[in-house]
């Protein structure tokens, strides 16, 4: 039994052999290298259509600059990872991307509880970071953090976009659906801040898990509670599943149905009678007027099948060039010259691509976008994708709550 | 054969030479420090579910829930209690040790597929309990706003939190110490009776051998270092969230085990090194990384039954 046999250094050189073979084979260049963005996103789970989306526009960003060579003269490397709609393998990706890639630049994550997660990795390790698809509020407000900008809207600011209307279309008695996590919480409080100044009562909530594929036990629920309106308030995949059995079961002929946050990618997915309510979009590709517009929506026209960019083609856009605009600005990718130079940092026409005024509010790191508040069509007039009709556009300055309402103090490093 | 797993003394001083300058080695195989850290804590908590299940015999499918209950342990430790880094650990390892052991009592009076059934049931009531308590554990969004202090040792300060290079060998430390203990009580008297349970339980029983004790203390050490292997992973990502309470996760350790082969002491860490790395290596290229690990356990339940280490051993000694 003593000294080594042949069988041991058999299994030990099996071993070492095992780890190089599945061991990734990185060629790690550094000085005049590329600059490197990370990117963490769920490309897998109930968000993987929006996710993908987010990177294809990133994706866009990126070779529209490498055509112009680059930031600062450098070209541009965009490096995506599969967050899988968990938080800790979120977590884990941005370690991996900051620790063994040593990226300038981080974005991500379309969920909320995810992006958050991230930005606290991305404070600890000094990193600038833009939340492309996460709309908790505390991102820009009791959890904001200096290094650490958003795209996308707050919740606050999607409900007070809409809720007036939903109000005055529908009546006082309102019972949600609302996901069971951080986004759902922070959305439904916000909205349920508004209809108390409005006058209305909550009829109830439905509180369902991610993911959820049955939402039958919660619509009879909601039905029983009798309210005026059904708010839904789940996104991506639920908002497919929940909106596809609201019309299979005929709720929606008894109670209307609506809410706050639409999606394209949810339009596109659902069956043309189920595309119904009134909603709010964060982005549109289809806007009169709006120079810059036709030729993104072209170039993503290419790129993604012949289909139109929704908002999240926009925020991935969007935030790449964010980057390359602080970058220039500062001149530097160093992350605090970026943060600084981010802070108040007005969108020039050919990334905002929509009227009003769009800009980082320094006070609380959150970019003030437009509000597209209007109605779900089954059919496009002109276009099958023009699936949303929209009423009116609000610039994002009238509709997100000043800076010392967030509960946002931001920390700069000494 | 060799009884309680007894390995080689070359082949230990490789493993700890390997372990000791991986730091060294991982960059230039395109890895990463955290990376080498994180295939120790799993392969550590794999270890613990296998002094379970390839010493006494018996399957877990909870061991999450003792992992995810010292995460966080931990956590609310340095969150709400002080911030120092061994108590979270204690504390963390305590937590998970004292509920397993305290639960385990009743789940020891099963054997097969109705421990396995207990297992996950208590397992799914942490986790429900994780996902729901939303003003304690952060609920779905995971618990966040802690990190791992550096530790004064007399006269010198190591500053774990921000020297990833510290921070590994601390964690190797910990899995030295644990990793020591579990080897220790495998050689004595104690293991020799786990191991006689495994064999032939009936046998056991009619030797006068108490086998509900004894599963039931191994159980309870298991939960203790599969908890620390918890607190361990929770200062890693200085987060805790609840999947590390889910089943899917026990299941990714039982994988680990017997796919690194689990009559073998070491073979558990071999598992999860190979799970880890593949997770990190295939999920950058595609978005269907869980196939290639279910190929690969596929592929290894067929050809190599005794798992990537055992399938050597498990020959000679046929």
């Amino acid at each position: 039994m003593n000294g080594i046999g042949r069988r041991t250094l058999l299994q030990a050189t099996a071993a070492a052999g095992l780890v190089r073979l599945t061991s990734p084979f990185i060629i790690s260049a550094r000085g005049d290298s590329p600059v490197r963005i990370g990117m963490v996103d769920p490309l897998t789970g109930a968000y993987a259509a929006p996710a993908r989306n987010e990177v294809m526009g990133a994706q866009l960003a990126v070779a529209r600059l490498n055509a112009k060579g680059g930031v600062l003269g450098r070209q541009v490397e965009l490096l995506v990872e599969d967050s899988a709609n968990d938080v800790g393998t979120g977590v884990q990706k941005a370690r991996k991307l900051i620790e063994r890639d040593n990226v300038s630049f981080m974005i991500g994550d379309v969920n909320s509880a995810i992006a958050q997660a991230i930005a606290q990795v991305t404070n600890e390790k000094g990193l600038l970071q833009i939340v492309s698809g996460g709309h908790t509020d505390p991102i820009t407000g009791t959890d904001c953090k200096w290094n650490v900008y958003r795209v996308c809207n707050t919740t606050r600011m999607e409900a007070n976009s809409v809720c007036d209307v939903l109000f005055k279309k529908y009546g006082p008695k309102w019972h949600f659906i609302t996901p069971d996590y951080a986004f759902g919480h922070t959305l439904q409080s916000a909205i349920e801040a508004n209809l108390k100044t409005l006058g209305g009562t909550v009829t109830g909530a439905e509180l369902t898990p991610l993911g959820t594929s049955d939402f039958s036990a919660y619509l009879i629920k909601a039905r029983s509670a009798n309210p005026n309106v059904i708010i839904l308030l789940v996104q991506g995949q639920d908002m497919v599943n929940c909106l596809k059995q609201i019309v299979q079961f005929g709720i929606n002929k008894q109670i209307p149905v609506a809410g706050t946050q639409q999606e394209l990618e949810s339009l596109e997915a659902l069956p043309p009678e189920a595309r119904i309510g009134n909603w709010m979009f964060e982005w549109y590709w289809n806007q009169p007027d709006v120079p810059h517009l036709a030729e993104f929506v072209a170039d993503i026209r290419k790129v993604n099948g012949g289909k139109v960019p929704t908002a999240r083609h926009w925020f991935g856009f969007t935030s790449v060039m964010s980057f390359a605009l602080a970058a220039a600005q500062a001149n530097s990718i160093d992350s605090l010259k970026l943060a600084h130079a981010l802070s108040d940092l007005e969108l020039p026409p050919e990334v905002k691509l929509q009227p009003n005024k769009v800009f980082y509010r320094g006070g609380d790191h959150q970019l003030m976008l437009s509000a597209f508040v209007g109605e779900a069509r089954a059919h496009g007039p002109q276009d099958p994708e023009d699936l949303f009709k929209v009423d009116r556009v609000v610039a994002g300055s009238d509709i997100a709550p000043p800076v010392a309402d967030t509960g946002c103090t931001l920390h700069w490093p000494a | 054969m060799s009884a309680g797993g007894r390995t080689r003394l070359p082949v230990l001083l490789a493993i700890w030479a390997a372990l000791l300058a991986a730091p060294f080695w991982l960059p230039l195989i395109g890895g990463y420090t955290a990376l080498g850290t994180r295939v120790l804590v799993l392969g550590l908590a794999a270890m613990s579910l296998n002094f379970l299940l390839g010493f006494t015999g018996v399957l877990s499918f909870g061991h999450a829930a003792w992992f995810g209950l010292g995460a966080y342990g931990a956590g609310l430790s340095l969150k709400f209690l002080a911030a120092s880094t061994p108590l979270a650990l204690l504390f963390g390892t305590l937590l998970g040790g004292v509920l397993g052991a305290a639960l385990g009592a009743l789940i020891v009076h099963r054997r097969g597929i109705y421990f396995a059934m207990v297992t996950i049931a208590f397992g799914q009531v942490f986790y429900y309990i994780a996902y729901r308590w939303n003003s304690l554990t952060g609920g779905d969004d995971g618990l966040r706003g802690f990190a791992r202090q550096p530790i004064a040792l007399g006269p010198w300060h190591i500053d774990i939190l921000n020297s990833g290079l510290a921070f590994y060998y601390f964690v190797l430390f910990c899995f030295a110490l644990a990793v020591g203990a579990m080897a220790l009580l495998l050689r004595s008297p104690f293991g020799g009776t786990l191991l006689a349970i495994r064999e032939n339980e009936r046998r056991a029983r009619f030797l006068g051998i108490p086998v509900e004790l004894h599963v039931w203390i191994a159980f309870a050490l298991s939960c203790l270092f599969i908890s620390f292997a918890g607190g361990l992973y929770a200062l890693l990502n200085n987060f805790a969230d609840p999947n590390n309470l889910h089943y899917s996760l026990s299941g990714d350790l039982v994988i680990m085990a017997v796919m690194g082969g689990m009559r073998n002491f070491w073979g558990p860490l071999l598992g999860a090194a190979v799970f880890v790395v593949l997770q990190d290596y295939v999920s950058s290229l595609t978005t269907n990384w869980m196939s290639f690990i279910g190929l690969l356990f596929v592929l290894v339940v067929l050809f190599f039954p005794r798992g990537l280490l055992g399938v050597a051993r498990g020959k000679s000694a046929a």
